[in-house]
């Protein structure tokens, strides 16, 4: 018999309620930030099950809603060449392979875009999810998606794209979904075409999300006009416009207007804290060289679009094919079609404008309601506008933003606190517009000549982009396109009355009347976030954001190019020469009379201006500028600005190198113009933070510096630091902290075309696949891809084809 | 001996489970095994832990070989343990504790046997 000691049912009962317990607790996420762990670790539908075996075979045979038979074959590095015979199933196809690979990613990021981050990651994301939704970024999207809906061919193929991400959502288990939703605890959500309209503005934001006229309007007031003038020049001395200097314009169709008085125009603050800060060195590098400096006699195109670096990536290689179109190039997994790429016709890159498309309005509420607010002498009402933010695990919040005239009135916490602005502001911005960007890019992808080409970027209108163009006939171009206001002198270049009518945005300018040039006698044309054009350009637009450093080497180097080669080009985008230092060192070296530190002195004589990866001089060097700069403007008397609200480093450089001017305050209030004392200062201060660095880290530049592509749910684990690049935010190769080159790309439009590329990732979003980050080893050693540009027929027989899925009705 | 096959038929049922169920088939299973299975309840502990941990254990190995510990060593890192065979170790010791604690609480409520 067996014993029955140690066994009580009503034990079991209470261990089974016990076991059930444990079981639920390991089945959902305990605490925020914890997840389900048994769900997690089940071998058979929890992470391992992401765990993609290393020879997987991609190739299959699918059953989907497609009019006809058509395929996808992938290459080697898992990149998709989409064939169908109709663009409603080259669009569906698109849709499924960006959700097949990135799904996550797709859905975080429009996330948030539109302020809906809190519902999946609880209350912790309430502020950031506020934020989106008082700049108006759900409203921006609904305006655009009106008239994307409206024209037929956007409205099919956002359809058909948006069905095909459905349609792989709609076969997913738990087993099958991407590893974050297990680690995160929650679950794909719909796709829709307002996610895609989020998407584009969530880049546009991204893009145009400059917000400095607060500072300036202070500053304005603050300092005396030719100090102004001096330290936030309208034109940095020396800049090299995008569209070369010299080029003709057209007469404007338009009477540009006249500024109203300027007590009329701009208000008068006394504090400028509002909450954004400047972020510095956004920006891309995009250049064309011409047939007569190449060597094989075609054009050359080169493109480097600095971004935040993630993985999963920004960018996802895709070649799409249907009758009347065969393009390839780097796409946008939330949107169909090639962002930036080339077809058979032709190639284009985007950098961006710059040109300030977004202003501020200082409202003046009607004194006894919450209702109004006063313009034009008349009260108004606001538009009410309620947002409703799903919070994980927690009531709905409501918010209501106020709409004026000028657009929605934002505040921030930094604005109601002591010496903040205190002051309510309407933000009037191009993106809150009803535009179509995806119009423009079913139509590039198809263009065939430079016409089709200028037809199509003409669609184009926030963000701005200085667009680049070579074609096999051998023409190159660049557009600083977007869409622009007919703007009077200074017009948004600092915070306006939102009462008075002078102030509105008014006439918007002809889009033909860009500024843009078609194979410049100069042989090339490249941009690099520096202004448009010189003052020649007939209509007035101001500073969104320009810089010159890495527009002054491109343009240098271009200028003496002949026989350029791919190679060369891809030589040059890993450039690390800094006029930064090239201009600064030499007189930081001369000012300096400390001989106790002579070995780093000697590196630093010796030293040839690049940021290489492993060069401590670049380390020294940039720890001293960066010591110089702040300390110099910390000393200045710029009074109560937000601390990245300081001039430009180039600006930096021409005052206090070329000009000797290093105005500081003195005790007494004078002015000193020493610049010894704060190159010593600062130069000790270098020498302390290197001497730690010796002992801690070590002082290669790139150790330092710590480039890294980071997961976008900053998960260390499935991220990855300190890669050994060299570059920054003045040299070409923009490597910085977590934001740089973001695809590299080199188009030669001859005969046959030759077109290499690179990301800091990989195809698959899966940070268990082993193509989730398989390129970032060469985007880092500066190694392009070739990229496999497939005729565009039904049979394939490149030996680079590794997987085939044929996609049949079902 | 008898032992030694009721560890391999929870693992096995327990596999099965999973095919229809979530991963708490395995706590269904290793109940109800022992619910009908006569053994002392430690013993009956010791086979639900080894049953699950043998399941979990080989399948978490067989996606972790095909894989190249790509996903066991960032999971690792992920969870702050030092390399990706503990992760391994963790995934059937957790498996292991649900399938153990649910075939005790079975044979602790299995009717009286009689001899």
């Amino acid at each position: 018999m067996a014993q029955n000691k140690g066994r009580s049912p009503i034990g079991g009962w209470v261990l089974l309620v016990g076991v059930a317990i444990l079981v639920c607790l390991l089945d959902r996420s305990p605490f925020p930030g914890v997840p389900a762990i048994g769900r997690l670790l089940d071998p058979v539908h929890g992470c391992w099950a992401n765990a993609e075996p290393v020879n997987k075979n991609f190739s299959a045979d699918l059953k989907l809603p497609v009019a006809n038979k058509a395929t996808v074959w992938f290459d080697n590095r898992l990149v998709p060449h989409i064939h169908a015979d109709n663009d409603q199933d080259l669009y569906f196809l698109e849709g499924y392979v960006h959700a097949y690979f990135r799904l996550w990613q797709m859905d975080m990021q429009t996330r948030a875009a539109g302020g809906r981050v809190s519902e999946v990651v609880g209350e912790k994301a309430l502020p950031y999810d506020r934020r989106q939704r008082q700049k108006g970024m759900v409203y921006a999207a609904e305006n655009s998606l009106k008239v994307m809906e409206a024209e037929p061919h956007t409205k099919a193929m956002l359809d058909a794209y948006t069905e095909g991400i459905n349609r792989f959502i709609a076969s997913l288990t738990f087993r099958d979904y991407p590893i974050e939703y297990k680690l995160m605890g929650f679950a794909p959500d719909k796709w829709t075409n307002l996610r895609t309209a989020l998407l584009m503005k969530y880049m546009a934001d991204d893009l145009t999300g400059k917000t400095d006229d607060i500072a300036l309007t202070y500053l304005r007031d603050h300092l005396a006009k030719d100090e102004f003038d001096l330290l936030f020049p309208e034109r940095v001395a020396g800049a090299t416009p995008v569209i070369p200097a010299g080029t003709a314009y057209d007469k404007p169709s338009l009477h540009v207007p006249v500024a109203p008085a300027d007590s009329v125009a701009f208000p008068h603050f006394d504090a400028a804290e509002f909450g954004e800060k400047r972020e510095d060195g956004k920006g891309s590098n995009n250049w064309v060289v011409g047939g007569s400096r190449t060597a094989s006699g075609a054009p050359i195109l080169c493109n480097d679009p600095h971004l935040g670096l993630n993985l999963p990536s920004l960018w996802y290689e895709v070649q799409l094919q249907a009758p009347g179109l065969n393009v390839y190039g780097a796409s946008l997994p939330g949107a169909p079609g090639v962002i930036i790429g080339f077809n058979d016709s032709l190639t284009w890159g985007l950098t961006n404008n710059y040109r300030d498309v977004k202003d501020f309005y200082l409202i003046k509420p009607v004194s006894d309601n919450k209702r109004s607010y006063w313009f034009a002498g008349k009260q108004l009402d606001y538009a009410k506008r309620i947002e409703t933010i799903k919070v994980k695990g927690k009531p709905d919040i409501i918010d209501t933003i106020d709409y004026t005239i000028h657009g929605p009135v934002t505040y921030e916490a930094q604005n109601a606190k002591d010496g903040g602005l205190r002051k309510p502001l309407a933000m009037c911005w191009m993106g809150h517009r009803s535009s179509n960007e995806l119009r423009a890019v079913y139509l590039l992808n198809r263009a065939r000549n430079y016409s089709e080409y200028v037809d199509a970027i003409l669609n184009f209108q926030c963000p701005a982009q200085n667009m680049a163009y070579a074609d096999r006939a051998g023409n190159i171009a660049l557009w600083g396109q977007g869409q622009f206001v007919n703007q009077w002198k200074d017009q948004g270049r600092f915070v306006m009355n939102g009462s008075d009518s002078a102030t509105l945005w008014k006439e918007l300018i002809p889009m033909r009347e860009n500024p843009h040039v078609l194979n410049p006698a100069q042989g090339f044309v490249a941009s690099a976030n520096q202004v448009s054009t010189d003052s020649t350009y007939p209509y007035n637009y101001t500073d969104g954001g320009w810089v010159n450093l890495r527009a002054w080497r491109i343009n240098k180097l271009l200028a003496n190019v002949q026989k350029a080669t791919i190679s060369d080009m891809q030589v040059m985008q890993n450039d690390t020469y800094s006029e930064l230092a090239a201009g600064m060192l030499p007189i930081m070296l001369t000012e300096l009379t400390d001989t106790s530190s002579g070995k780093y002195i000697k590196l630093l004589r010796e030293w040839d201006y690049h940021l290489n990866a492993e060069s401590v001089a670049a380390a020294i060097f940039q720890i001293w500028w960066s010591n110089l700069y702040s300390d110099h403007w910390a000393a200045y008397h710029l009074g109560n600005v937000p601390d990245k609200q300081l001039p430009l480093q180039e600006v930096t450089m021409q005052i206090i190198g070329f000009n000797k001017y290093f105005p500081l305050l003195n005790e007494d209030g004078s002015r000193t113009s020493s610049i010894g004392e704060p190159i010593i200062s600062s130069f000790k201060k270098a020498i302390d933070s290197i001497k730690k660095l010796e002992k801690t880290i070590g002082t290669d530049w790139y150790k330092v510096k710590n480039t890294s592509v980071t997961h976008l749910a900053k998960l260390p684990a499935f991220s990855y630091d300190h890669l050994k690049i060299g570059g920054w935010g003045n040299t070409i190769n923009a490597a910085k902290g977590n934001h740089g080159p973001s695809w590299r790309m080199v188009v030669q439009m001859g005969k046959e075309i030759e077109a290499y590329g690179v990301y800091p990732g990989g195809q698959s979003g899966n940070p268990g696949s082993k193509y989730y980050a398989d390129f970032l080893q060469q985007w880092v050693e500066g190694k392009y891809n070739k990229l496999q540009f497939l005729p565009n027929v039904n049979e394939q027989k490149d030996s680079a084809i590794k997987f085939v899925w044929h996609v049949s009705k079902g | 001996m008898r032992f030694l096959l009721l560890v391999i038929l929870i693992a096995l049922l327990s596999a099965a489970a999973e095919v229809f169920l979530p991963w708490w088939g395995i706590a269904v299973v290793s109940f109800i095994v022992s619910l009908f299975v006569s053994l002392r309840p430690g013993k009956a502990f010791l086979a639900g832990f080894l049953g699950i941990a043998l399941f979990w254990l080989t399948a978490a190995c067989i996606h972790d070989l095909t894989n190249d510990h790509i996903l066991s060593a960032k999971m690792a890192a992920l969870f702050h343990l030092p390399n990706y065979v503990i992760f391994i170790l963790v995934t059937a010791l957790i498996g292991g504790l649900v399938g153990g604690l649910s075939a005790w609480a079975g044979a602790l409520i299995r009717p009286k046997v009689q001899t």
